[in-house]
């Protein structure tokens, strides 16, 4: 088992440092870079940056630099002071980004997540025990629904629904009396009564797909005959249920836990753009935008990290649920 | 003092020709104030605790006297707004519109705003300004001549901090010299005349100056003033000293210097909580600002700013149709936002007002003359080709399809109304004429064709070439089709090419582009004099002559090239503008521009760009029914936001 570990643990470290590389060159490979697209960005309003000031600029940054320079002064700082970098655009350091909003990535993620399966698992469940039942055929009609809409058109939509209708105030986490307030128990009243939006917005595609694949396994489960055995034994109904199929049946669900944060995450850029929210997503496609190297690499780089931390924890977990695996 | 009195008179002189009042009250309600100034509700409270001295000991001895738009005002409230991103440039526009001196409200001219009166010397190389004794920085510091002299000797100087002095700093080769004459006077002197200096103070790049210039503030974060500055760079997490201080001072083109609240600012409102990623940014009255209405009370009359933080424009429109928005233009002055906000005017509670873009024209097509494919350089010089060209556009279709019917046909140059406006030049090859765009190009020589119909150029090739668009005009993508189908019928084939803006930038500093569409600036008079680059090769975004306006900027440069005899005409006229010091001068001078402009039609405009619009609640006043709308003239400051007022 040890030595599976280690051996995961190594190809995860060596998976980063590609993921840093790569995404690095990529961010690099559009041609310009900051500065044309602040630049372009004046020259739209009419104004415009001369040469000597533009040469002048492009030192300070050090985007006269090749990348593989800039690159490497970027990692070193990262790994050896655990220094992401300067934003150009922000004027500020990337970590200060960084954190700050993370931490609202995470709490809308979490809560999505648990919501997601607090809805989709149990309605998973029924629809396969009940199957072809009317109430089966209706939720899968609505999970069809939500999975076909595409999310950026539903907070759309109810935007202009609860703008229109309901006068609520739409975009951001918080009413504008708490946005710049200390934390305290009204604030997080506040935050309650923002977030559900969001929150509602994102579950809907992740919990109709749920209630799908939890359906489908638990089907298959159900007509294996240690499960015919069970209720052989006298079993009850419920407590057979619960200890055997549904056990074996989220087995998936546990081997891709490393995914959902990613996928969550991605999903939540454009729904957090459109309801203005001061999440991640939104501030690396303005970095993304305006070149905005360290900040947009410092980004793409935690998210892989994640994913790729998130897999490893699904293979260890797998390898501790299933022997076989660390045999393989 | 002479010269002084006669830089007014002139100011005066133009003010009233343009109806404004502004500075004539200035001068007649001077003298009629009584010592007894009042001041917001708000701020009688620390007065009495204190905190604050009397409002007379904080404003200066002849504090500026602001005549409101319709009536004087009432105190209080939050003047709400939105901005998108991380750059956007409202605050600087909203807040920090404060100048040593800046435009009158009409466009006209420029008046004293820190400063109390200018004078400029008989050839354009002295400029004076004196300061207002008496006025202070918004923590109560007084600021004086050495406050300029910092940011003088230690940023713009400072090689570090500037790597180069900005070209409107510059006479030549030559930088500004700032001089102390006493306490409240400073002198800018240049080796050769400038005649331009005080419309550079007045536009958006004159918010440098005061931004630099809190000496006792920005003192800790300077290297030759803090020997300890090392420790301050670490607690901030800055990488260098420079870097700290830049995001302290900025400069107009980055939204650097809002992301300090502690700053002190010479503005009506100050920041409290700053635009750094939070999701909104506030600003709370200045209790020092050096402004009164003319009864006396001081300024600004609104006690808060609000910026909500959006993601995009969709939301700031979602917002101003909720009545979200007090009073607003930016982000909503495209025309159909218009069309959606005047839709909601009832339910949102507002009003609209007019904001006329500055730009001359709402798409130009600049075919690369110093393209450096030799065949296609050879067709883009051809005078004829491109009045062929321009006769085959339908701008009617374009006027109906694209502008909802708003606009005109119109080439590139200045407005209607402005004193640079000539019907003639306006207008010409405007008129759609698919037989007289035939006849234009068969006299350009390019008879022969193909079999697909299409002209063959100098090569014994198809004459094809691509046009750069930026991807986010979508309005220019569908103008570009259809001229793309326009020109197609005259056997031209032109392919639109969508591409990101900074790659389309990046083009054009290389001179790689074989044409390029571009929203025309240059539409007002001085906006045509600081900012001329459709109207002669002036520099790389001169997208119809890239090499020849690099030239100009510096004739050294590897993708620098002489240009003809007529546009290097041009450019001599405009370095003659450069030196003259009379407004009348530089307009004879523009115009004679603009005469080799019209002759030599480099540049193919398609309609004039329609008005747009801004809202403004009901209970919101003082906010003119009209103004320009530019960076340029730092929309609305000139219209003095300090008198806006709510009830």
């Amino acid at each position: 088992m040890w030595r599976f570990i280690a051996q995961r643990v190594v190809y995860t470290a060596l998976t980063l440092a590609a993921v840093s590389v790569v995404s690095f060159l990529i961010i690099q490979l559009p041609p310009g870079d900051f500065l044309t697209s602040l630049a372009g960005k004046m020259a739209e309003q009419g104004g415009d940056l001369d040469s000597a000031s533009l040469a002048g600029l492009k030192a300070r940054y050090g985007l006269d630099q090749p990348w593989y320079i800039q690159y490497w002064r970027w990692i070193t700082g990262i790994l050896l002071h655990g220094d992401f970098g300067q934003s150009f655009e922000w004027n500020k350091p990337v970590s200060e980004l960084l954190w700050d909003r993370m931490g609202m990535t995470l709490l809308l993620s979490l809560v999505t997540l648990i919501v997601t399966w607090m809805l989709a698992l149990p309605i998973g469940i029924y629809s396969a025990v009940r199957r072809y039942s009317v109430l089966d055929y209706v939720v899968t009609f609505l999970g069809f629904i939500g999975l076909a809409i595409p999310s950026f058109l539903l907070s759309l939509a109810l935007m202009y629904i609860l703008s229109r209708y309901a006068g609520m105030s739409v975009g951001g986490l918080f009413s504008a009396a708490y946005v710049n307030a200390p934390w305290s128990w009204a604030k997080l009243v506040d935050l309650a009564a923002h977030l559900w939006l969001p929150v509602l917005i994102l579950s809907t595609s992740g919990t109709a797909a749920l209630i799908r694949v939890m359906r489908a396994n638990l089907i298959d489960e159900l007509h294996k005959p240690y499960v015919q055995t069970a209720r052989a034994n006298g079993l009850g109904e419920m407590e057979l249920l619960f200890k055997y199929p549904v056990r074996v049946a989220l087995n998936p669900f546990v081997s891709t836990i490393g995914w959902v944060l990613p996928h969550l995450f991605s999903g939540a850029v454009i729904v957090s753009v459109v309801l203005s929210l001061p999440t991640a997503g939104p501030l690396l496609l303005s970095a993304l935008l305006a070149q905005d190297m360290y900040l947009a690499g410092s980004f793409i780089l935690i998210l892989s990290a994640l994913t790729v931390i998130g897999t490893l924890l699904s293979d260890l977990l797998l390898a501790w649920l299933d022997p076989r695996v660390r045999y393989q | 003092m002479l010269t002084s009195q006669r830089a007014l008179g002139r100011a005066i002189l133009y003010l009233s020709i343009g109806c404004g009042v502004l500075g004539i009250s200035e001068l007649t309600t001077r003298a009629a104030l009584a010592a007894d100034y009042k001041e917001a509700p708000g701020l009688a409270k620390e007065v009495a605790g204190g905190k604050l001295p009397p409002v007379a000991q904080r404003l200066p001895d002849n504090p500026l006297v602001v005549k409101p738009v319709n009536s004087i005002g009432s105190y209080g409230g939050t003047w709400r707004q939105a901005l998108v991103g991380a750059s956007d440039g409202l605050l600087e526009r909203t807040i920090g519109y404060t100048r040593l001196v800046r435009w009158d409200p009409q466009w006209t001219g420029v008046v004293p705003d820190v400063a109390e009166s200018y004078s400029v010397n008989g050839d354009g190389t002295v400029y004076t300004f004196k300061l207002r004794k008496g006025i202070k920085w918004s923590d109560g510091t007084p600021f004086t001549a050495d406050d300029i002299l910092f940011w003088y000797n230690d940023i713009l100087m400072n090689k570090e901090i500037t790597p180069a002095v900005p070209r409107w700093l510059r006479s030549g080769n030559d930088p500004v010299v700032v001089s102390k004459v006493d306490d409240s006077t400073i002198q800018f002197s240049f080796k050769t005349p400038n005649g331009m200096l005080l419309y550079y103070l007045a536009s958006n790049l004159g918010s440098d100056i005061l931004a630099g210039s809190p000496a006792h503030y920005l003192k800790k974060f300077h290297k030759a003033h803090n020997p300890d500055v090392d420790q301050l760079v670490k607690a901030a997490g800055s990488p260098s000293w420079v870097a700290l201080i830049q995001a302290k001072v900025g400069n107009w083109q980055s939204p650097d210097r809002w992301r300090d609240a502690s700053r002190p600012v010479l503005d009506p409102w100050k920041l409290t909580v700053p635009y750094t990623g939070t999701t909104q940014v506030v600003a709370e009255r200045n209790p020092y600002y050096f402004k009164v209405d003319p009864e006396g009370n001081q300024l600004p009359y609104i006690d808060r700013v609000t910026y909500d933080v959006m993601g995009d424009v969709q939301s700031v429109i979602l917002k101003a149709t909720n009545g979200g928005l007090d009073m607003q233009a930016q982000r909503l002055n495209s025309l159909e936002t218009g069309m959606v906000l005047a839709a909601h005017r009832e339910q949102g509670g507002y009003k609209l007002f007019k904001v006329q873009p500055a730009w001359s024209n709402g798409m130009l097509i600049c075919l690369n003359q110093t393209v450096k494919n030799p065949v296609l350089r050879q067709v883009f010089q051809n005078k004829d080709f491109r009045i062929g060209l321009s006769l085959a556009i339908n701008r009617d279709e374009i006027n109906d399809i694209l502008y909802a019917g708003q606009s005109r046909p119109y080439q590139a140059v200045p407005r209607p109304g402005t004193a640079l406006y000539d019907e003639k030049l306006a207008t010409q090859y405007t008129k759609f004429d698919v037989k007289a765009a035939n006849e234009a190009i068969d006299r350009s020589g390019f008879t022969k064709r193909d079999d697909q119909g299409y002209r063959i150029g100098p090569d014994g090739k198809r004459i094809a070439f691509s046009i750069d668009v930026q991807t986010a005009r979508k309005d220019h993508i569908d103008a570009l089709e259809l001229i793309r189908k326009y020109w197609k019928a005259v056997g031209v084939d032109m392919q639109p090419k969508p591409i990101e803006s900074s790659f389309a930038v990046a083009r054009m500093l290389a001179n790689d582009q074989e044409g390029l569409v571009w929203i025309g600036g240059g539409g007002y008079d001085f906006l045509g004099l600081l900012d001329p680059k459709w109207y002669f090769p002036y520099e790389n975004q001169s997208a119809f002559g890239s090499a020849w306006g690099i030239y100009y900027q510096n004739p050294k440069d590897p993708n620098a090239e002489e240009p003809p005899a007529w546009a290097k005409k041009q450019q001599d006229l405009y370095t003659e503008l450069l030196k003259t010091v009379s407004d009348e001068g530089k307009l004879a001078l523009m115009r004679q521009i603009l005469a080799i402009t019209g002759e030599e039609f480099p540049v193919i405009g398609t309609d004039m760009d329609p008005d747009n619009y801004g809202v403004v609640k009901t209970n919101f006043h003082n906010v003119p029914e009209i103004m320009p709308d530019t960076a340029f003239y730092v929309t609305p400051g000139p219209t003095n936001p300090e008198q806006y007022f709510m009830k």
